[in-house]
């Protein structure tokens, strides 16, 4: 097995994982994912391999963010397209379908270096590989995470009790 | 000792401090009923983020459509749609066929009748089936309904034909067009499939052993046989072979207000097309025939009753042609019913075959009603 091999079995389904959750798209998360792996092809060593791949990636989604808006709106607008047809994996019920899209407000709703230091350490990242990834001082990690969820807690209860007054509204 | 700050709080319970501090502050939650509440809401916040993370994990595929999944449309829509269709065409022919019906009774002529032109058919009926293929794509109803009446005649052919290699020729060819109606009606063949195409398979076999069966030759004394009852509305149709190669057409008027349509040479339509350069299809559309509305009536036979109509135009031609005379004899029996019998022989000898028939159907009832 060669290092990529043992880096892709190792590490993509964290990888894809904590990319889904900060695109909302798995497909695009995979792309993303691979290139990361594509990427670690070109490095001769790497010191601390997941900090680097998750650093990588995000660096990925962020350049190609700032690179290619425009094929972003297309997508979205592909996406909104595409959203009727779509088959929804088999679980997907409306209220699942809620929390998902109540979720993704209230994550959407934190500051950048918050969210992907919350989603980097949903993938098992420790503070030393958080800060590496996302060049922040390994004391400053543990405020940032205590931030991050506090906030995330919050805008979605927020979401969810409007959510309740809105169907409360629409039944009286 | 300080109260440890949330951020100190969430370190230590991620793991993330170093062994010596980590016990201090837990020596500290402890004691401090203050820092416990924090350390407690803390662990909530931990344990509700990862909830709701988990709940972004449900996100959809295809925001990047590498090729757009095409709908699939369900078998059962193309039948509805082909059989809409077909019963758009067959409706098609009566209403046009109705405004220029001038003629109350056709011509009626056995099949028989024209089983006697053999030679002419090898040549024509490959070409008539040749237009079966086309049948799948069916865009007008018109074309359907012509495409179908030379599929009809052309499957006739077999039985009249006495040529066995002409016979296995045409056989493939039937089967070849039976597969085309199949893989229509499987398929997208919205013009033509739904309706007949299901028929055609049952029909085609028996016609085609009957065909065989009409090729042995050395059958000549049987008496009279049925080989064929095509199915009309309003009137009951009876196909008897005489001698192999020589069959008349009994037809049973049922409702008296119908016309006495009878089934036609089926041969006709080949002979008609290469007399006149038309198709059986156009003689079809360019004639006032009864059958033709009473294949509209019924979808399932529509093929069957095209096939037959197409002949009772073209029958002048035939018959110049060939310089051979239908005759036609009716009576009443005992029931009040109007019986026809029509064959391309003498009166004489069709009063001999009224008779035998008369005879058969008689020992047949009293089979039924001892």
């Amino acid at each position: 097995m060669t290092d990529v091999e043992r880096l892709f079995r190792t590490y993509n389904a964290a990888l894809v994982r904590y990319l889904t959750r900060r695109l909302g798209d798995r497909d695009w998360a995979e792309e993303v994912a691979q290139e990361t792996f594509v990427r670690a092809l070109r490095q001769t060593s790497i010191q601390n391999e997941r900090a680097w791949l998750f650093a990588v990636a995000t660096n990925l989604v962020r350049d190609e963010a700032r690179k290619d808006m425009r094929r972003r709106k297309h997508l979205a607008l592909l996406a909104e397209e595409e959203r009727d047809e779509m088959v929804e994996p088999e679980e997907t019920t409306l209220e699942r379908a809620q929390e998902a899209a109540m979720a993704r407000k209230a994550i959407d709703a934190l500051a950048e270096k918050d969210r992907l230091a919350l989603l980097m350490r949903e993938e098992g990242l420790d503070y030393n590989e958080i800060a590496e990834a996302l060049q922040l001082s390994p004391g400053s990690v543990g405020t940032t995470l205590s931030r991050a969820r506090r906030r995330l807690v919050e805008s979605y209860e927020a979401l969810q009790k409007s959510q309740e007054e809105r169907e409360k509204n629409a039944a009286s | 000792m300080q109260h440890p700050d949330e951020g100190t709080i969430h370190s230590w319970l991620d793991g993330a401090l170093s062994a010596d501090e980590a016990a201090r502050i837990e020596a500290h939650v402890q004691e401090c009923s203050q820092c416990a509440v924090a350390v407690a809401e803390a662990r909530g916040f931990i344990a509700a983020s990862s909830r709701i993370l988990t709940a972004l994990d449900n996100a959809p595929r295809g925001v990047i459509p590498v090729t757009a999944p095409k709908k699939r449309i369900d078998p059962m829509v193309w039948r509805v749609a082909a059989t809409v269709l077909v019963v758009a065409a067959g409706t098609f022919v009566v209403v046009r066929d109705r405004g220029s019906d001038e003629q109350p009774t056709s011509v009626t002529a056995g099949r028989g009748i024209l089983l006697e032109k053999r030679a002419s058919l090898p040549e024509q009926a490959p070409s008539a089936i040749g237009q079966a293929p086309s049948v799948g794509d069916a865009a007008a109803p018109k074309a359907a309904a012509s495409k179908a009446l030379a599929i009809g005649t052309a499957r006739k052919t077999v039985v009249s034909d006495s040529s066995s290699d002409v016979a296995s020729r045409d056989s493939k060819a039937i089967a070849s067009a039976g597969v085309m109606m199949r893989a229509g009606q499987r398929a997208a063949g919205p013009g033509y499939a739904g309706g007949p195409a299901p028929t055609a398979p049952t029909l085609v076999a028996p016609l085609g052993v009957t065909g065989a069966l009409t090729m042995d030759a050395a059958r000549a004394s049987e008496p009279l046989k049925v080989i064929g009852t095509p199915q009309r509305i309003g009137v009951k149709v009876t196909l008897y072979e005489v001698v192999p190669g020589d069959t008349v057409t009994l037809t049973e008027q049922v409702p008296p207000s119908l016309t006495s349509t009878v089934v036609a040479g089926t041969a006709a339509a080949p002979i008609e097309r290469q007399a006149s350069g038309k198709s059986a299809g156009a003689s079809s559309k360019a004639g006032a025939n009864p059958p033709a509305m009473a294949a509209a009536r019924n979808q399932k036979r529509v093929d069957e009753a095209l096939s037959a109509s197409a002949p009772s135009a073209a029958l002048p031609t035939a018959q110049n042609s060939l310089g051979n005379t239908v005759n036609t004899i009716s009576w009443n029996d005992s029931a009040g019913n109007t019986l026809t019998l029509t064959g391309r022989m003498s009166k004489a000898r069709l009063q001999e075959i009224k008779i035998r028939i008369e005879r058969e159907r008689a020992a047949a009832a009293a089979k039924k009603n001892p």
